[in-house]
Parts: C-alpha cells; sequence; structure tokens
C-alpha cells in the first residue's frame, strides 16, 4: 500500500467573485507516481497545480508528506512547480538560473557548482552555462525551467503544460526524458496537458478535469475502456457517441434505442438500467467494415462519407439513418478499398459497446449536450 | 493576516506621500482667502479681496488685487498659449519618433542617445544656450523659442513613456492590417492610432504640464511679459512676498486645470 | 519602402533636436571658449573661463556643494519614491485606481513654480504650520528655522522632483512578470528575497532613469537656492550670476562645466545598469 504524498479535500479556488476554478476538488496521489491531470483549456487544472506549489490561496484541505499545507507558503513546501510560461528570469544566465533555488536554500558553493553541472548535463544544456536567457530558443529556456526545478530535490515536480508549445518531435523525445527521469530519480511527477495522447503515455494514474471538477480517476486503462461519464469518455480516446433509452433486456444483454436502430450492448454490472436514457458509444477501433462487420450483433448499412488519414492508421467517417455519423478506424489497407458515397455494412460487438448513464459529472447537465460537445 | 497589515499600510504610506507632495497647494489655495496679507497660519480671517478688491491706485505690486493686475493676466495668456503649444508640438514629435524607433533604422541607437540628450542637459543650459544662440545669429527672441525649449525637454520623457508603454503586439497588428490590402496611411489611422490613443494623449499633457509651471529653462528666453513662472518669478525677488501672489496662484492651478480638462476632452474623441 | 517611411517619421525630431538643442549648446561651448573681456566678450580661444573659475577659492566649495545636495537630493527621493512606486504596483489592484493616483502626483504642476515653494513659507516659516502647531504643542517656545537653510533644499528639491522618481519606478516594475515572481518563489526564495533577487533586480532600469532625472532636474537649478536657501552656493546658482550679469563667456563655461558633470554621472550609472533594457524590452 503506497503512501499518499498528496491528499486534497474539497478544494475551493475562486477567481474574483465570478469565475470558480475549482469547485470541491478531492483527490490523492501515491508517493513516486506519475500523475497526470488533463482536460480542456480553463478546466481549472493550472490553478490545481499553482494551489499544490503554494503560489495561490485556497479554501478547503490540502495535505504534502502528510502536512497540512494551509498558511505554508510556497518556499517552505517540498514542492518545485515548471511554469507553463517557463518565467526563465531573464536578468541571470543559464547557471545562475539553475542554481537560484539552491542559493535561496542556503547551500555551499561546492556543492551548488557540482549540482548545477549535473543538471545542466541531464537536461542537454552543456556549454550554455553563462548564456542569457534572451539568446536562447524556447526549447533551450524550457530545459533550463526544467534543470532549476529538479536541482531542488523536490519530493513533488509539478510540471504546467510542458508539451504544449513544443512540436511533435520534440514532444515525443520530452515525454521519453519524462519518464525516463521520473524512473532514474523516484521523484512524484504532476504533469498537465490538454492531449490525451500524452496522459496515456505517460501516466500511472491520470485525472481528467472538467471546469474546476474532477470528472474520472485512474490508470489510464480504466478510464479508457471503462469511462464512467459522457465528458470522460469523449475527452480521452475517440468514440462515436449516440444518445438513447434502454428498452428492454434480454440475458445479459440490453437494447437501447438510438435515433437509426436498435442497439445491443452488455450490462457492465447486475444494475437495473431498463427504461434509462443513457449515451451508446463505440470506439472506432472496434466498429469492423464489410465482411468482418457480417459477424457483429450489431450491424447497419452505412454510407462512406470521408476519411482523416493517420499515416499508419485511417479513420473512416460513415453515415447511417437519420444523418447521424459512425468512425471506425482501420488498417490503410483495408480503407483503400473504399469508395466515397458506397454503402457498406459496419458493424460491431456488443460486449465492445460502453454504455454511459451519466453526461458529466457537473449537475444539471443533459447527455445530447455533453455528446454533441459544449 | 499579515497581508491585510501590510496593505494597510501601504495605503497609509501613499496618503502620507500625497499629502506632503499637495501640502503646497493646499496651503496656497487655503492662506489665499486669508485678511492677512503676511504670510502665517494660522488664518486670520476669510477675504475675496485678494482676488477681486478694489484697486486703490498706489499700491506695490504685492498689493493689487489679481483681477487688477494686468501683466499677471498677460503672462498667463503667454503661458497659456506657449503650454499647449508645447503640449501639442511634443505629442506630435513623440508619436512620430517613437512609432519610427521600433524598427531596427540605421543608426537607432545614436538617434536614441541623442533625443535622450534633452532629457539630460540641465534646464539652465537649454534655456541660456537657446538665449546664446540667437544673439549669435541675430535673432529676436520669439513665442516658438519659448515653446520649443519646453518641447525639446519634454520629448525625451515622453519617448520613455510612449516606448515603455507600446504594445509589443502592435506591429503584428500592424502586418496583419497590410496582409488584409490596407494602405500605410489606412494602417495608420485605423490600426496604429486607436491603439496608442492613449500614450499619444499622455505624452501630449506630459508636454502640457512639463512646460506650464516650468522656471528654470524659460527665464532666459522670455519674450515681453514672459510666462507666468516667469513674472512672478521676478516679482517677488524685487517686491515683498503676501497672500496676493497665493491668490495669482490658485488662479493659475484654476486655469491649467481647465485647460487640462479641455485638452483631454478634445484629444479623447 | 517601409524604411524610407521610418527616416521621415524621424526627421521632426532630429531637426527639432538639432537645433534647439544640438546647436545650442554648441554655441555655448562655443563662447565658453571666448575671451572675457568687458563689457561682454570677445571672439576668441581661450581657456581662461575654465582655469578662472577651477583655480578660484570658491570653486571646491561650490563644486562640493553641487554634488552633495543634488545627489542626497536624489538618493531620498529614491529612498521616499521606490515604495510608493511598489506600492502602487503590487498592492494597489485596480487599474483605474492606479491611473487615477499617478494623475493626482502631476497635479502639483499645475501651479508655477514661485508660487509653489513660497506655500512652503505657510508651512516652514517662522509663522507657519509647523512652528504654530511646535510652539502651541509646547515643544518648544521660540520658532524654528527650518526655511532659508541648507535643508529647505532637499525639502523643496524632493517634493518638487518625486513624481520624476516615482513613475519611470513604477513603470519598471510593472513589466515585471507575475510569472517570475511565482516562479521565485516555487524557486524556495522568501519574501525578501523574491524582492531582493527579482523585483528590485529587474526594476533598476527605472531606478537609475528617475534617480537621473531627479540629479539632472536639481543640478540647474539656480531659483531655490538663490530664493529659498540662502543662496548656498552651487554651480547653477554661479552660471547665473553670470549671466544675470551678461558675462556670457564664463557663464558658458560654468554651464559647459555642469554638463560634463551630468554627462559623468549618467556615464556611471548606465554602466551599473543597461537602461535600453527598459524600452526595448
Amino acid at each position: 500500500m503506497s503512501k499518499k504524498i498528496i491528499a486534497a479535500k474539497d478544494l475551493v479556488k475562486w477567481y474574483g467573485k465570478d469565475v470558480l476554478a475549482l469547485n470541491k476538488v478531492s483527490f490523492e496521489v501515491d508517493d513516486g507516481d506519475f500523475f497526470v491531470i488533463i482536460g480542456p483549456s480553463g478546466c481549472g487544472k493550472s490553478t490545481l497545480l499553482k494551489v499544490m506549489a503554494g503560489i495561490l490561496d485556497y479554501e478547503g484541505e490540502l495535505y504534502i508528506k502528510g502536512e497540512n499545507m494551509r498558511d505554508v507558503p510556497a518556499y517552505k513546501r517540498d514542492v518545485s512547480l515548471m511554469l507553463e510560461t517557463y518565467a526563465v528570469f531573464p536578468h541571470m544566465n543559464v547557471f545562475d538560473n539553475i542554481a537560484f533555488g539552491l542559493r535561496m536554500l542556503g547551500k555551499d558553493k561546492a556543492e551548488i557548482e557540482h549540482d548545477v553541472k549535473e543538471a545542466i548535463d541531464l537536461v542537454g544544456l552543456s556549454g550554455l552555462e553563462k548564456r542569457s536567457p534572451l539568446e536562447l530558443s524556447g526549447g533551450q529556456r524550457q530545459r533550463v525551467a526544467l534543470a532549476r526545478s529538479l536541482v531542488i530535490k523536490p519530493s513533488v515536480l509539478l510540471l504546467d503544460e510542458p508539451l504544449s508549445h513544443v512540436d511533435y518531435i520534440l514532444q515525443r523525445k520530452l515525454m521519453e526524458d519524462f519518464k525516463t527521469l521520473h524512473t532514474k530519480l523516484g521523484q512524484t511527477f504532476i504533469l498537465t496537458t490538454h492531449v490525451q495522447e500524452h496522459a496515456l503515455t505517460l501516466a500511472d494514474t491520470m485525472v481528467v478535469m472538467n471546469t474546476g471538477v474532477i470528472e474520472q480517476m485512474g490508470t489510464p486503462d480504466e478510464i479508457y475502456c471503462k469511462p464512467t461519464t459522457v465528458f470522460a469518455a469523449r475527452f480521452v480516446g475517440d468514440i462515436s457517441l449516440f444518445p438513447g433509452e434502454v428498452t428492454s433486456k434480454e440475458d445479459r444483454e440490453y437494447f437501447v434505442k438510438t435515433e437509426f436502430g436498435e442497439l445491443k450492448a452488455l450490462a457492465p454490472n447486475e444494475t437495473e438500467l431498463v427504461g434509462k436514457k443513457l449515451a451508446y458509444g463505440i470506439r472506432p477501433e472496434f466498429v469492423k467494415i464489410g465482411d468482418e462487420a457480417r459477424s457483429c450483433e450489431n450491424k447497419y448499412k452505412a454510407k462512406f462519407v470521408g476519411h482523416y488519414y493517420f499515416g499508419n492508421l485511417v479513420e473512416c467517417v460513415f453515415e447511417v439513418k437519420g444523418g447521424v455519423t459512425i468512425r471506425a478506424t482501420v488498417p490503410p489497407e483495408t480503407a483503400i478499398n473504399l469508395r466515397l458515397g458506397e454503402t457498406y455494412a459496419v458493424g460491431w460487438h456488443p460486449e465492445d459497446a460502453i454504455m454511459l448513464e451519466k453526461p458529466s459529472v457537473i449537475e444539471g447537465l443533459d447527455i445530447e449536450g455533453v455528446i454533441y460537445g459544449k | 493576516m499579515s497581508m491585510k497589515v501590510g496593505d494597510m499600510l501601504a495605503r497609509i504610506y501613499i496618503v502620507i506621500i500625497i499629502l506632503v507632495i499637495y501640502a503646497p497647494m493646499i496651503f496656497l489655495i487655503l492662506l489665499s482667502f486669508n485678511t492677512s496679507a503676511r504670510i502665517s497660519f494660522p488664518m486670520e480671517g476669510f477675504t475675496l479681496d485678494w482676488y477681486i478688491g478694489e484697486l486703490k491706485g498706489y499700491e506695490y505690486v504685492s498689493y493689487i488685487p489679481v483681477i487688477h493686475h494686468w501683466q499677471f493676466w498677460e503672462s498667463l495668456k503667454n503661458s497659456i498659449y506657449v503650454s499647449i503649444a508645447a503640449g501639442i508640438i511634443t505629442c506630435l514629435l513623440v508619436t512620430t519618433t517613437a512609432l519610427a524607433l521600433r524598427h531596427r533604422v540605421f543608426g537607432r541607437d545614436f538617434l536614441f542617445y541623442l533625443l535622450l540628450l534633452g532629457f539630460i542637459v540641465p534646464g539652465v543650459l537649454l534655456g541660456l544656450g537657446n538665449l546664446l544662440l540667437y544673439r549669435m545669429l541675430d535673432l529676436e527672441i520669439t513665442f516658438w523659442n519659448m515653446v520649443f525649449v519646453d518641447v525639446v525637454f519634454a520629448v525625451p520623457f515622453g519617448l520613455i513613456l510612449m516606448m515603455a508603454r507600446f504594445d509589443p503586439d502592435l506591429m503584428m497588428y500592424e502586418q496583419a492590417a497590410s496582409v488584409l490590402k490596407a494602405s500605410p496611411v489606412s494602417i495608420f489611422r485605423k490600426v496604429t492610432l486607436p491603439l496608442i490613443r492613449w500614450e499619444v494623449l499622455s505624452a501630449g499633457i506630459l508636454g502640457f504640464l512639463l512646460s506650464w509651471g516650468e522656471l528654470i529653462r524659460s527665464f532666459y528666453v522670455m519674450r515681453g511679459v514672459g510666462t507666468v513662472s516667469t513674472y512672478i518669478y521676478m516679482q517677488i525677488t524685487m517686491n515683498p512676498v503676501t497672500t496676493k501672489w497665493f491668490a495669482a496662484g490658485t488662479i493659475i492651478a484654476l486655469v491649467s486645470f481647465a485647460a487640462l480638462a479641455v485638452l483631454g476632452y478634445l484629444l479623447s474623441r | 519602402m517601409v524604411r524610407y517611411t521610418n527616416y521621415l517619421l524621424l526627421l521632426p525630431g532630429i531637426i527639432t533636436c538639432g537645433f534647439y538643442l544640438v546647436a545650442p549648446l554648441v554655441i555655448m561651448l562655443m563662447i565658453s571658449f571666448y575671451k572675457p573681456v568687458y563689457p561682454v566678450y570677445e571672439p576668441g580661444f581661450t581657456p581662461v573661463n575654465y582655469i578662472n573659475f577651477l583655480t578660484s577659492p570658491q570653486a571646491p566649495t561650490i563644486l562640493i556643494n553641487t554634488f552633495s545636495t543634488t545627489l542626497l537630493a536624489a538618493v531620498i527621493s529614491l529612498i521616499l519614491g521606490y515604495p510608493f512606486a511598489y506600492f502602487l504596483t503590487f498592492k494597489i489592484k485596480s487599474q483605474k485606481m492606479k491611473t487615477y493616483l499617478i494623475s493626482l502626483l502631476m497635479a502639483p504642476f499645475l501651479i508655477d513654480w514661485t508660487t509653489k515653494s513660497v506655500a512652503w513659507i505657510a508651512i516652514l516659516g517662522e509663522s507657519g504650520l509647523l512652528n504654530s502647531t511646535l510652539i502651541s504643542m509646547k515643544a518648544i517656545k521660540e520658532p524654528l528655522q527650518f526655511l532659508f537653510r541648507r535643508e529647505t533644499l532637499y525639502i523643496i528639491w524632493v517634493q518638487t522632483n518625486l513624481l520624476f522618481m516615482i513613475f519611470p519606478i513604477h513603470l519598471a516594475l510593472n513589466r515585471v512578470a507575475p510569472d517570475l515572481i511565482n516562479a521565485a518563489k516555487v524557486l524556495k526564495a522568501p519574501p525578501h528575497r523574491v524582492f531582493y533577487d527579482i523585483i528590485f533586480k529587474l526594476s533598476l532600469p527605472g531606478v537609475i532613469c528617475g534617480f537621473i532625472f531627479v540629479f539632472v532636474s536639481t543640478l540647474g537649478d539656480y531659483a531655490t537656492p538663490m530664493l529659498w536657501a540662502g543662496g548656498i552656493q552651487v554651480l547653477g546658482l554661479s552660471v547665473s550670476s553670470y549671466a544675470g550679469n551678461f558675462l556670457w563667456p564664463q557663464a558658458s563655461a560654468l554651464g559647459i562645466i555642469l554638463l560634463v558633470i551630468a554627462l559623468v554621472v549618467l556615464y556611471i550609472l548606465l554602466k551599473v545598469v543597461n537602461i535600453k533594457k527598459l524600452f526595448y524590452e
């Protein structure tokens, strides 16, 4: 049973009188975890990090390493934060920037020399010690910001959207670096992003946030395969969603009436769902086309209307009765045989479908609203 | 809790400093209504005599009520013309120069320091130098001397103001406009100018204010009765100091306040 | 084409500067080397004016007075003005209030110079506010002499120029990105280190700017020493006395010395901090 290094209960944060950034957020972080917070812009993830770092006031309870952080200022917390804007000090060179934290902690000169050099090598900035930040590229500045956060060896390293202003190749490299660092240093990493791939790749535990609340928390596998709300299902991984109502149940199969037909799905557990309104979802990778679709219990004729090419996979868009679209992900070999405007059989197995009762953790939202995106 | 105390102290400090800066002006206005001619505190009585009293015809300048003191009004008129002209010209020069200096023009640094020179040169030199220049060229000191002596001093200050407050995205907006096929004149009128409106306005106000109460420079380029500052300065060196001068000062304050209000209103449209 | 417009835009500024700023200084420089023959001067080239002054017995006193009073006035302005600028930037939250306060500071400029200083008599004079209050509180028996002494200079100078110290500092402080402060806090800097290492150091261009302004502003002031400080001997006063007697070469020479002093101090200060940072970035 791993220790909880961070425990938060009912965190509330108002900006002024109108903006509620954190709405009773509660969660716990295991020691040594790679914890990823994911959510759309404005959902409160940056605010959450800043509250944990100690630069924002809050209501509620926050414990780090078992100590209550109420009235504990940032410089007394064993936490480090890398800001989204990097905020590298413009009036100090690279060395002094990285050495800053150590100097504030009162370490002696020799120790500082050694640690800073180690950090510089670690992030690949060797030779740039004397440079002014104004002469560095964005990526180099980011590495300075990263190095100076790491060098003070905090128990928890917070990273605010470190992958957001960076090109794809660098994103991949950074993700590898983060993973390696995390394994090597053993500290708890908490990272925010709005890109689900980052979360799925990096996280030991992840949290999906939405306008100041936590939609779902769990391992990437749990959140991807077993989302608990429509929002979570939509935000993490692609999914085709249809609003529907459960009409009847047979054995362990439910029949869900949707706009274009009656779909079958397996009951996830023993709860009684007949009569309930819910969202029926199927992830594109489970949707089969043509011959493969014939063996599926959910089978429809659909018109091929478009596709998105991802190199290794193609996401094909099909239209069924009523203008509803279903997406299927297939290898390029399969996609190449499809002709626009032609009708094909698409289908999937009931056990691959997801049924979601709850639109979102936020009260007062309806299923259609969350499905079609607000 | 400790933050609240810090905030309180900050506010108190601000108030104290403002009081210290306003103290002379407050007393000036207050004591202009004093019945006693002697400058003293507390006030003996209340009277408007120093403003609109009767002229007996034999007093020293220091006892003539303001309303009858025609040289004073003459100098006040001069001040208004000079300061408003200085304000407008400063405004124009600062705007054009600041906009030009944004780009990497050849000799940008040199030009910048040259313009800054006006800031560094002690006022006395500016005034005296201008006087000597005109004597050498055998020209008479004109109204424009008075204006430009002030302009040359206000422009560096206004430049610093404007450039420090320029929106770094301004060039970006201008480029966006030119991509949308706007002509340079249109870009200036519809994009640049609205965005720097406030800075332009403050440059104008700055020019006005720095010129209004100025004495040191203006002294040497006096024409006629001179500006209000130089006139009163000359009078006070030769006449006793009485309450009458407070009345004069209050009028001066009122007039400039009104001029500023009008200037601000006009420029903000 | 853009280049040409730029040069065109710069032209008015350069012409104005050239004629009303550079030319006068050049003329002054020229005249300072003229022969000081009564009644006015005779064209020529002689360093006699400089030598006469620098070797005169009053020169050391004058120079020391000039330096000490103006530098001290600038330092006092800095000490009083920095906290104001700091509180204005960081403790006053609403932008409206900030603008309002700054414009409040400008109001004393609405009055002409002379009557403004005359008003000080009402406060510092023998029958002024301070003395009257102190006497009525029985703290002193005889009125104290606040005016017509060296210290009056500081009071008047600081009060007049405080705005010009506050404003550049406020501008510089305003440009300190909040995230820099956040970063420092998170890097374990206690509040006083956050202030010193980050805020103060980044505000230095503004501090230098304000310091230079106040210093230069007081450097050439002849009126205040003459009227209110009992004619204390400072260089500005010397310049004006010579000028008042139409002794142009001597006045010019002293004026140039004044300018040299200003430039030297400016140079030293600029070595400390690069002012361009305040404007270009």
